[in-house]
């Protein structure tokens, strides 16, 4: 039989709500339809629907006119109606609510064909979890994009984007340009999944302070939840009387929204990261080179930690300082070890592809390239959606790596490129063992990830 | 909590000879200030305009149930109308309106009962047996006896 579950709301919630709510149940109950009717009133939310409940509903109505935390029923058939057309034709949004479920059941397959979204975000995982994914499947498009126009500037020699004007350099910008995007796109929609539209202009501004602060996309995660769950309480507790409430999603959330997610990331986030930078610098000069092997491992492990945040860029900017010193073979370890992660994801998604969404095997053969390219960014949208279990497989690749790169002897003369600089006549001292390098680190990475990451719960959620 | 308490007589206007949306929400709004609940009546009636202009509260089946939130409101109230003659009130399956509750509600609604009371009301309204009921009482006596088979 099936199952439906509905929401009412209007503004006033004194009235249409219930009436709403009190025309579909009785047209449920003289066609013998199993019907779960939520109302958010002036009374506050009765009935509510449950993440069991909507779990295992077929469909589902929504006859409000107010914000009614429709991101909830992501992945369900749902018939959305302003609430006095339930009032007026309940029968006809029953049809409609079960044609709905019926289209969702027959559809060949429909655990496998369910939007790459719904997948990626199944019900049946925890809120902070599924609002990253959110973020994350929005980012995605844009790594690929970005990171393979960078990656193609580079065919015509990794310098050749240097010449202004050129198609080289055009292809880095919009690279760029793409890449710019990725930090707010990814904490725009963790903010937009937890708070709807009202969400997604905060969460889009903290992702660019995070940008520009160096915050990386860690960064960004964390102005996406900041935001999100300050617009939430905005919602909230923000009281205004009738005749002004307009104001309130037009003027007043996107502003003090935005407001109090840029001043919590700037004062917040964004002073001790400099200071946290700063002491890594720091202590990167005291360690010197030493002890070649530590110092390896260190920055190894360093780029691979926040890959284009604060420790990475310490790490990078340390290698690239000493190109100018004539002292190459850090830059070597930070190349190496900036390559490992996205190459290591990507064999990961071939060793065990039973622990990643389709979206992420299909983005793991691009982080092939772009881990190749040297471009660790490729690695964000796996590190993002799952942090605490990959993020340390990452390191302990990339440190190994970064180790092996220092004990080889391995030079490296450019900042950039990847394999691209084996093309370059003597740009790379050891080669061999550089590839060995690398391999191993990659090797490394893949295996703890294959390890440690869990079986995606291919929990097809009643779309049969 | 006794239906009274929303619905005074001064608010129960059977018949309500008005022959237009406005001046039918002109005197229902009039009588709930008459009878105390509301004490801006003007800033009640541009809740109550503002509320139409976002949809018609003709809810079809011949009822219509103009509603405002305002700072006007004192407490919450009820009026009721049945017209002499139809008024047309761009309800949503069009057919003219016999009978009219307007509900008044303060800003901030102060305990929830009043409301419930309101709740119950508008539930009723879906019921076909309740609104022909509705529709063949002749006085206000005969209106509270059958809101007081409501329960809030």
């Amino acid at each position: 039989m099936t199952k439906l579950i509905a929401v009412t709301s209007c503004p006033t919630g004194v009235a249409h709500t219930y009436m709403a709510a009190e025309s579909l149940q009785k047209a449920a109950r003289s066609r013998g339809i199993e019907l779960h009717v939520e109302t958010r009133g002036a009374i506050g939310v009765e009935n509510e629907n449950t993440p069991d409940l909507i779990a295992a509903a077929d469909a589902v109505i929504i006859a409000a006119d107010t914000d009614v935390l429709e991101e909830r029923f992501a992945g369900k058939p749902v018939v959305k109606v302003p609430v006095a057309q339930a009032i007026r034709d309940a029968n006809g949004l029953l049809d409609q609510a079960v044609a709905a479920a019926k289209e969702q059941a027959n559809r060949p397959n429909a655990a496998a064909a369910a939007p790459a979204k719904t997948q990626a975000a199944p019900a049946g995982r925890k809120g902070p979890y599924k609002h990253l994914m959110n973020g994350v499947s929005y980012m995605l498009p844009l790594v690929v994009a970005g990171g393979l126009l960078i990656a193609i500037s580079f065919i015509w020699g990794i310098h050749a984007f240097e010449v202004k004007g050129s198609l080289p350099a055009n292809l880095k910008m919009i690279g760029g340009a793409a890449f710019a995007l990725m930090v707010p796109i990814l904490s725009g929609f963790i903010a937009y999944s937890i708070a709807e539209k009202p969400g997604l202009a905060p969460g889009l501004v903290g992702g660019m302070l995070a940008t520009q602060l160096s915050a990386g996309f860690l960064g960004g995660i964390i102005s996406g939840f900041v935001a999100g769950y300050v617009v939430v309480a905005l919602k909230k507790y923000i009281r205004m009387p009738r005749n002004l409430e307009g104001l309130k999603p037009i003027l007043l959330l996107p502003l003090l929204g935005s407001l109090i997610t840029g001043l919590l990331m700037i004062y917040v986030i964004g002073e001790p990261i400099q200071s946290l930078m700063s002491a890594l610098t720091k202590w990167l000069e005291s360690i010197g080179t030493t002890n070649s092997i530590l110092l390896g491992l260190l920055l190894g492990g360093m780029m691979a930690f926040d890959m284009g945040g604060p420790v990475n860029k310490v790490a990078y900017t340390f290698g690239v300082g000493l190109l100018a010193s004539n002292v190459t073979a850090p830059m070597a370890a930070v190349m190496a070890a900036g390559m490992t992660p996205p190459l290591g994801l990507w064999l990961s998604t071939l060793l065990t592809p039973g622990k990643f969404t389709r979206e992420e095997r299909d983005a793991g053969k691009s982080a092939a390239v772009l881990g190749l390219s040297f471009i660790t960014e490729g690695a964000i949208p796996f590190a993002a959606s799952d942090p605490l279990r990959v993020i340390p497989s990452l390191v302990v690749g990339s440190a190994i790596t970064g180790a092996l790169s220092m004990l080889f002897h391995v030079t490296v003369l450019a900042p950039h490129g990847g394999i691209f600089v084996a093309f370059i006549p003597n740009a790379v001292g050891h080669p061999l063992s550089y590839a060995l390098a690398i391999a191993v680190g990659t090797v490394v990475t893949a295996v703890m990830v294959s390890l440690l990451k869990k079986p995606i719960e291919a929990k097809g959620e009643n779309t049969k | 909590m006794k239906i009274t308490e929303l619905l005074s007589r001064e608010s129960i206007l059977i018949p309500m000879t008005a022959t237009d949306k406005e001046s039918v929400m002109e005197a229902m709004a009039e009588s709930l200030a008459a009878a105390g609940h509301v004490v801006d009546k003007n800033a009640y009636m541009e809740a109550l305009i503002a509320r139409e202009k976002t949809g018609s509260t003709g809810i079809g089946f011949g009822v219509a149930i103009p509603h405002g939130k305002s700072a006007g409101v004192a407490t919450a109230g009820l009026a009721f109308a049945k017209l002499a003659q139809p008024v047309d009130w761009n309800s949503l399956d069009g057919a003219p309106v016999q009978a009219a509750f307007m509900i008044a509600v303060p800003e901030a609604a102060a305990g929830n009962d009043h409301l419930k009371i309101l709740i119950a009301i508008s539930r009723k309204l879906i019921d076909d047996e309740f609104r022909s009921s509705l529709f063949r009482v002749k006085n206000a006596e005969e209106l509270l006896a059958l809101l007081e088979t409501v329960e809030g």
